[in-house]
């Protein structure tokens, strides 16, 4: 076994080792977009599903299949604040007159999932017992506007002066590479309902 | 070595492959995700518009049943049709329908004849320079061909509109109103010249009708109404739900005089032109069951002048004066007569609404108070959101009471 012969094999090991660890740097870099990727995938996943279902409801404030129910539509927002929002409606269009109540707890952190800001969003109808679904959300805020598009102030004293409202949702995944968690936003300006102003 | 390199890059190369594949799969249903959002919107979007498009139509043209067929627009589908539900009462549900990328959206809107009678205050002209002031509140809808003029933030708990703007007395932040059921401008409902056209016309077929006299004097004792026609006549008595069972009374040219309480639900209309048409108050006219004291209550009043409704200059009318109606003033308005060198005569305690050509004045105020005439204190009737006195005008026009999407 000659210089040359050891010179070849520490040149092979030197190089073979510079090709591992770009290897392992390369698998290191694909698991971490695999996991942003998937975290997106998930957050805008549950973005758009938290979305559509808020959509639909709020969409049926003030409405009642029996329209004679609510006979004064203006009256059918009980109560508002910037993350809760109390009103009348008909969940399943059967006549019949239901309270629905959307909120967030942002005082509870959930102990299941890493992400130290997602919090449980609560859609409760009627006096059912609230039922906390976690789908990443980090803020559920609501904004409200007059009918001269002046923006009304915390607390509101009588929630029949709502005319707009403005909503922002963020979503985030409930678990993250690295603790670097992927965030969407959705936000919305819209008349608060338009059954409230049909008569 | 040679073989050993071989699996190496092959064993690479395909672990990166499904990497590769799994992150271009992830990215595609993200897209996907936005996309089916998008979809829905658009689709959603597309249905209101059709059920928009419609809803002109029917604003148009009442009896509008044509429908639209399904048509292409903005890179969608739109249809729209027209369902009668209630032909009597003309009570109509459009169902329109939007498709976007394979995706369809419904909007379901229905439609009921509009009646003034749903109006708290409704004017034509505000009679000139009247401001609606911080110390005034209207519950229910308000509507006024005129200026709105606010000063000092009065408040309307219905919907208001106006057909002409809003008006600032100094500034939006000094005199804002506040609404509380919402506001639109630029509405254009104009009062009918022939509103008591088909109430003569109930009158005639199922209600009491009378002509040829100067005074009609008329008052409501529960579900009867004793009725003459001169100060010294004797009254005649008739049961109301046997000779009118349509629920209209009327005065063809003629002034009527009116008092009493009412059980059930009726119109009084008076006709008539230069000094006829007008309907006086001569005493307090209310329901059997008040409404605000029990919401339950079924009695309901329409008083319905061509020219002027006046509440008497008269010793029972000095102290207080108790309304349960809906009054409407085609030509003229809501008044007192001699407001201006009557005495003060206390409160007009109001249930109803006022629907009226021409603002008209109940009193006179100075820097001590009232110096002639009423105090106003009116409250809506909110049945009247839901129910009208029988053959009450209507605006004509169809009003949406739910929408669906």
């Amino acid at each position: 076994m000659g210089v040359n012969v050891l010179l070849d094999i520490l040149g092979s090991i030197v190089i073979g080792g510079i090709l591992l660890l770009s290897m392992g740097r390369v698998h290191e870099s694909s698991t971490e977009d695999l996991y942003k990727g998937s975290g997106n995938l998930v957050a805008q996943t549950n973005l758009a599903t938290i979305v559509q279902i808020l959509e639909t409801d709020f969409r049926k404030i003030g409405y009642c299949a029996d329209w004679q129910q609510i006979p004064t539509p203006t009256e059918a927002i009980l109560y508002a604040d910037s993350s809760s929002i109390r009103y009348l409606t008909d969940v399943d269009s059967d006549g019949v007159v239901d309270t629905m109540y959307y909120y967030i707890d942002y005082l509870t952190d959930i102990p299941e999932t890493p992400n130290p800001r997602d919090r449980f969003m609560y859609r409760v109808v009627n006096s059912e017992a609230p039922v906390g679904v976690n789908l990443g959300v980090t803020q559920f805020k609501m904004n409200f506007f007059d009918a001269l598009g002046t923006e009304l102030t915390f607390p509101i004293a009588d929630p029949r002066e709502i005319y707009t409202m403005q909503i922002d949702i963020t979503v985030e995944d409930v678990a993250a590479y690295n603790q670097e968690y992927q965030t969407v936003f959705w936000r919305q300006i819209r008349m608060a309902a338009r059954n409230l102003f049909n008569r | 070595m040679g073989k050993m390199t071989l699996y190496l890059v092959v064993g690479f190369s395909l672990l990166y492959m499904i990497m590769g594949n799994n992150s271009n799969r992830m990215s595609n249903e993200t897209v996907q995700n936005m996309a089916d959002y998008n979809a829905n919107t658009v689709a959603h979007n597309l249905a209101v518009s059709a059920a928009n498009l419609a809803c002109n139509e029917m604003f148009l043209d009442n009896y509008w049943t044509k429908g639209i067929d399904k048509t292409n627009f903005l890179n969608g589908e739109i249809e729209a049709n027209v369902v009668i539900l209630d032909a009597v009462k003309n009570i109509r549900k459009l169902i329109s329908k939007g498709t976007y990328a394979g995706v369809t959206k419904t909007v379901e809107v229905i439609f009921q004849p509009s009646k003034f009678s749903k109006f708290a205050y409704f004017s034509v002209s505000e009679g000139g320079n009247i401001w609606w002031t911080g110390n005034d509140t209207v519950w229910g809808p308000f509507h006024t061909q005129d200026y709105m003029r606010v000063y000092r933030h009065p408040v309307f708990y219905g919907k208001a509109t106006t057909k002409k703007k809003l008006i600032y007395y100094t500034s939006k932040y000094k005199d804002a109103p506040r609404f509380f059921g919402g506001f639109e401008q630029g509405v254009d409902l104009p009062l009918p010249t022939n509103g008591l056209d088909p109430m003569k016309t109930s009158a005639l077929t199922d209600g009491l009708y009378f002509s040829g006299h100067d005074s009609v004097y008329i008052t409501f004792v529960e579900d009867s109404l004793k009725f003459r026609f001169s100060y010294s006549d004797k009254d005649s008595t008739v049961h109301l739900p046997t000779v009118a069972p349509g629920g209209v009374i009327f005065a063809e040219n003629s002034i009527m005089r009116l008092k009493g309480t009412v059980k059930g639900q009726y119109s009084v209309a008076c006709s008539g032109t230069g000094g006829k048409g007008n309907i006086f108050l001569d005493d307090d006219i209310v329901y059997t069951t008040d409404p605000l004291k029990n919401k339950n209550s079924t009695d309901l009043l329409g008083i319905v002048a061509k020219n002027k409704v006046l509440i008497t200059d008269n010793a029972p009318n000095w102290n207080d004066i108790n309304i349960h109606a809906s009054i409407y003033a085609e030509d003229g308005g809501f008044g007192a007569q001699n407001y201006a060198t009557r005495p003060v005569s206390g409160n007009i305690n109001l249930v109803g609404g006022i629907i009226q050509h021409t603002r008209q004045a109940v009193g006179t105020f100075g820097y001590s108070g009232i110096k002639s005439g009423f105090a106003k204190r009116y409250r809506y009737d909110e049945r009247l959101m839901l129910i009208s006195p029988p053959m009450f005008p209507g605006t004509g026009g169809l009003e949406i009471v739910s929408w669906y999407e």
